[in-house]
This record gives C-alpha cells, structure tokens and sequence, in this order.
C-alpha cells in the first residue's frame, strides 16, 4: 500500500529515538549480513531457495504491503479526509483469503512443476508467451523504478527527522543500507528482515492505537469531540464522493491480486499445507499493524476539533506531531523506527523483483537469458537502486507522480493476465498480452496527461481504477476472439494445477 | 460456485464498474443510480474472484453460502451508508464509539470479514486446498504430461 510521500516531516532528534533508531539498523544489517552468507544460487536470491515457513511468509507480505504511508500518509488522509480514508485498508479483511484461493494454491504447486522465479515466469509459463512475459517484467521494472524512488524519498525524510541531517544524504544513507541487506541476501534477506520489521510495526501500531484511545478518552470520546466540530468527518464517506471512496475499495482490493512483491511469495512457502492458515495469521497481522492509521487520524483530528492542537500545516504531520508533542519517548522512537520498517520492508521486495524483471524476465521474453543471474542479478539491484535514489534526490515533483501509478499499474498489467489467467483455461495468450498492453497503456498515458493537467477525470474516477476495469474488459473481450487459440496456449503440466 | 458462474459475475461486474465510472461524465456529476451501479460491481468482482479461486472438486463442500452472505454484507453494507439519513452531528448516539453509518462500515465491512473469512479458509482448506499426497501426485502427473508432449 503505497502513496507518495514528498512533504518535509518535523524533526524528531532525540537521543532516545536516535538509539533506538541504531539498533534498528544495526539489527538490519546483522539479518543482512546472515541471510548473504545463506546465498548460493540465483534460485536462493531470487526465490528463498529451499522455502520458508508460515510465519516468515505471513509477516513478509504484510510488511512488504504496508509502506510508510501507513504510519505517516495515512493518518494524515484520515486526518484531511476522514472517514473516506478508510477505504484504502477496507478491503483488508478480504484481500488475503482472496488471494489465497485465487493464486497462492496455483503459485506454489506451479513452483513444483516449473522453475519458476517470478510472477512473469508464472505468466510465460501458463500462456506459454515469451512475450507475456517480458511485457509483464517491463510492467514490473517501469513501476519499481518509480515506487522506488518515491520510497527512498520518505525513507530519506524520516532518516533526516530522527538524525537531524540534509536530506539528500539521508536519502543515500536510506538507500545504502536497503542495498547492503538486498544485493547480498536477495529475497531472504529482504524476508528475514521483513519478519523483524514486521513485528517492529505491529508492535508499534498496537501500542500507539492503546495509547490514542487513552489519551483520547476512547473512541467514543473522540468521536463526540469531532462530531461536536465537524460532522461529515465521520460520514461513511468522510470528505470524498462515495464512488471515489468505493474506487479506493475496488482499487485496493482487486488490485492486491497484482502486486507482484507480495504474490511471489507464495511460490516460497516449504510447506504448502501450512497455507491453511495464511489468511487468517496475515490478516491478523495486517489489521493489526493498520490500527496506527486509523487511531492517529482520529486523535489528531479530535485534538485540533477540540482546540488542544492547531491546525496542522501539513496531513502528512500527523503522526510526527502526535508522537513528539503527547506519546511517551520510547513509545515515539519505536513508531519512528517502525516508519523506516515499513518502508524498508516495501523497498528491499521492489530491489528484488526490479533485479529478476531486468535480469531474468525481460531477456528470457528476448530468447537471451543471462547465464549467472546471480551476479547480473546483484550487479542490476544496485543499478536500480542507484537509478531510483537519483530520482528521488532530483527530480522534484516527478518523484510524488512516479508513485502514485505504481499500485494502479501493478495491478492493471497483473491482474486480468495472472489472477484471472492462472483459475481459467479459456484465457488465451493474445487475451493476456492484450490486457496487459492495455493496463501499460492507458496507466501510463493518462496518469501523464493528468500530471501535466493535460486532462483530468471527473470526480471519483481514479486512473487506476479505470485502468483495471479496461484492461479486465480487453481481456474478456479478446480471449473470446481468439477462443480457439485457448487449447493450445495451455500445456498440460499447467492444465493439471489449474485444476487442481 | 461453479467457474462459469464466477467468470460471468466478474465480466457483469467489470460492465457495471465500466458504466458506474461513465456516469461520472455525466452532467451534474456522477447520479445515485450511478453510484448504486459501482457499488455492486464492486462487491460482484471481490465475490466473483474469490468464488473464482474457490471452485473446484467434485464433493468439496460449498461456499455459496458464505459468498452470498458476503455479498449481502458489501452491498447492504455500503447501500445502508448511502440510504440512511445524514445524521452525524452533536449528541448522535454512538454504536461501539462510532455513529451508525460510519459504524455499520468500519464494523460491518472492514472488521466481520476479518474474523469469518480467513476461518472459513481454514475450515474448507482440507477439501478446496492442497491435501496430502497432493503435492507429489501433481509432480508425477505433470511430468508424465510433459514427458507425452515433450515440453518442458
């Protein structure tokens, strides 16, 4: 769950929250330092070799789900918008048994039959399509890039508020110590440290959404301090229009079904009994750790509704302003650490799919694979890196526009080809390369008119949305053509776990 | 539910999505039915997926009773939100420390399907997911396909 974060943050130098941020890192790198003596073959960095439990599944796709927009973005929305903010996370209680059914049964057993290291490998495979493949990895890199970039921004902004240093160095000290875990430890080091981060986060969320209710004299008081001042704010729809907040639910959660950092995980997990219970563990975990969004939001907004707090300059402020002015120390320096948790969990997964998008899938969709993936792979999460670390230091406004597409293309390219693709044996392999065509298309075209204020949406449409809906539409649409292409595009080793 | 069912509910929602979107251009914005057209799309395709991913072997026990209350949970859910009057302001009475419509969505729609989807998961997983034995039949049958095809 990513939106960009581009505003300063007020600064946080503290000793106790500098320590606590020490550890964190050094914690960090000490996982990173264990998971990159593990690392032996392109199978172990990009796909956790030998596979990893439950619990490490369930707790890596939490974290790599919730960026730093959790802990500070969205408390910020909640406070601008209300209520309507909520539709971002509501379809949290959904997302991951659809996900289960939809695609973790069918991933798993095709990474026993196939090689498979990547989603695009997974869509090469069930459409028999080089070119699939490579234009789902192309999808992948353009959107990696970007989120990238926008995360290395916010992680530089929350190094530069807890150390008290220019931003651009925080930027590259962000970006250093993501890559030195990353390019050596691959995925199991973007796993192992994802479950510490993860449980950083939770325990942070949790801790702080006790202390808002405490502070705020529970829920009920604060809604009746809120009411009293502003009442839409606790509509269902907060400030938004309902079909922009039923856009957000759609969005997000059809859109969870595309988001290739969190799905490939589901070829790791060892043993695929133990996938019984990843819906209800990473549920938990997931609504959990989003507990932060929604408390902090209220109690900001019930602090300035009732005069305790002006009015904040800044939505993104939220978070910070309510740690540093009424949470007790530890609990504020946890919560600091927990925001470079969120967003290094969410960054070392994109350093990983970015580098097999560059260095497997695009140049086996181009009949060139390279021969020792696991150096060209390390070679090419570097040069990502380095590329998006370069955005995010210079270009501006290009930064916040580069990651708000990320979900919506993610999801628009991903979504129709694989989640769809992978449970129906009449999709066709013109069908997915005309979809995700399609989501590439109309995501990158009109998110770059609407930046440029070319062209801009009635209220309530998001690109994103529309973009997914199209491409669902061009998927249907073209696989009835082409419907008796449908037998051949499927080998019989793929047909046998579809129907599973 | 079967696949075909599943798939024509994703199609039919992806269509109600597309025309709830189009109403937006309308003049004067996007009207009630408009919204009404979006809100069951979206609660169609989430239902239609899971359905989607769910549909499988003969004698498996079905969900057509959990999906069914699913759906009634979204639509009503969000259709509630949209019926009820406006009537946030000082003194509402308070449900669980919300009011009722922003109650019946953050409780309703958010928290419920946290607590009875992943357990309906679990509880059907023996008979829809991966059993014993399932993983090493899967194997040997896909490599004896490939082995009579010649792919790889």
């Amino acid at each position: 769950m990513t939106l960009p974060q581009t505003q300063d943050l007020p600064q946080a130098v503290q000793p106790l929250i500098v320590a606590v941020a020490v550890g964190y890192f050094l914690v960090v790198l000490t996982i990173g330092i264990w998971a990159t003596r593990r690392i032996r073959t392109a199978g172990d960095f990009f796909a956790a070799g030998p596979g990893i439990g439950l619990i490490a599944l369930s707790l890596s796709v939490m974290s790599a789900t919730l960026s730093g927009f959790t802990f500070i973005g969205g408390p910020g929305l909640v406070y601008a918008l209300g209520l309507g903010a909520l539709f971002i996370i509501l379809p949290a209680g959904l997302t991951n048994a659809m996900g289960a059914w939809v695609l973790a049964k069918r991933l798993r057993l095709l990474a026993e039959v196939r090689r498979t290291l990547t989603i695009p490998d997974a869509i090469g495979a069930r459409y028999r399509s080089p070119l699939a493949q490579g234009l789902a990895g192309v999808a992948i890199l353009v959107a990696v890039v970007g989120y990238m970039a926008t995360n290395f921004l916010a992680l530089g902004l929350v190094i530069s508020a807890i150390f008290g240093i220019d931003l651009g160095w925080a930027i590259w000290l962000g970006m250093g110590i993501t890559l030195a875990y990353a390019a050596g430890g691959g995925i199991v080091a973007s796993i192992y440290t994802d479950v510490f981060q993860g449980s950083l986060m939770a325990v942070a969320s949790v801790l702080v959404f006790l202390f808002t209710l405490k502070s705020g004299g529970g829920l009920g008081g604060m809604s009746e301090t809120i009411l009293a001042n502003d009442p839409g704010f606790l509509s269902p729809w907060g400030a938004l229009t309902p079909l922009a907040a039923l856009s957000f639910f759609f969005v997000f959660g059809m859109g969870s079904l595309g988001q290739p950092h969190v799905v490939h995980k589901f070829f790791m997990l060892r043993d695929p009994l133990r996938l019984r219970w990843y819906p209800l563990i990473t549920t938990t975990a997931l609504v959990v750790t989003m507990l932060l969004y929604f408390g902090v939001g209220m109690a900001v907004k019930a602090r300035t509704a009732s005069g305790d707090l002006l009015p904040l300059a800044l939505a993104d402020h939220a978070t910070p302003v309510f740690l540093l002015n009424y949470a007790p120390g530890l609990l504020a320096a946890l919560v600091f650490s927990g925001v470079a948790a969120a967003i290094m969990s969410t960054v070392n997964s994109f350093m990983n799919i970015g580098a097999a998008a560059a260095m497997h899938d695009i140049p086996v969709a181009l009949g060139r694979p390279i021969r020792h993936e696991l150096r060209w792979g390390r070679i090419a999460t570097v040069v990502i890196s380095v590329a998006a670390a370069l955005i995010a230091q210079h270009s501006g406004a290009l930064v916040a526009f580069l990651g708000i597409f990320g979900w919506g293309l993610f999801a628009s390219t991903l979504v129709p080809a694989l989640a769809i693709g992978m449970n129906w044996d009449g999709a066709t392999r013109a069908g997915a390369v005309a979809s995700i065509s399609t989501g590439l298309g109309v995501t990158l075209v009109f998110e770059t008119l609407a930046f440029f204020g070319a062209f801009t949406f009635p209220t309530g449409v998001t690109i994103s949305g529309l973009s997914l809906v199209l491409s669902l539409l061009v998927f249907f649409a073209v696989s009835y053509w082409t419907r008796n292409q449908a037998a051949q595009d499927l080998d019989p080793d793929i047909r046998i776990i579809m129907e599973a | 539910m079967r696949k075909t069912r599943a798939l024509q509910g994703i199609l039919v929602s992806s269509l109600l999505l597309m025309a709830g979107y189009a109403t937006a251009f309308l003049p004067g914005g996007t009207p009630d039915w408009g919204v009404w057209l979006f809100l069951v799309g979206t609660s169609l395709i989430m239902i239609c997926t899971m359905a989607l991913g769910a549909a499988k072997r003969d004698g498996a026990p079905s969900l057509r009773g959990l999906f069914g209350f699913l759906f009634f949970l979204l639509v009503g859910g969000f259709g509630a939100a949209l019926l009820l009057p406006a009537a946030e302001g000082p003194g509402s009475t308070l449900l669980l420390g919300l009011p009722l419509r922003a109650a019946i969505i953050v409780y309703g729609v958010g928290i419920l399907p946290v607590i009875l989807v992943p357990i309906f998961y679990a509880w059907t997983f023996p008979a829809l997911g991966i059993r014993q034995g399932d993983v090493a039949k899967i194997r040997e049958a896909a490599e004896a396909a490939r082995r009579s095809t010649g792919t790889e």
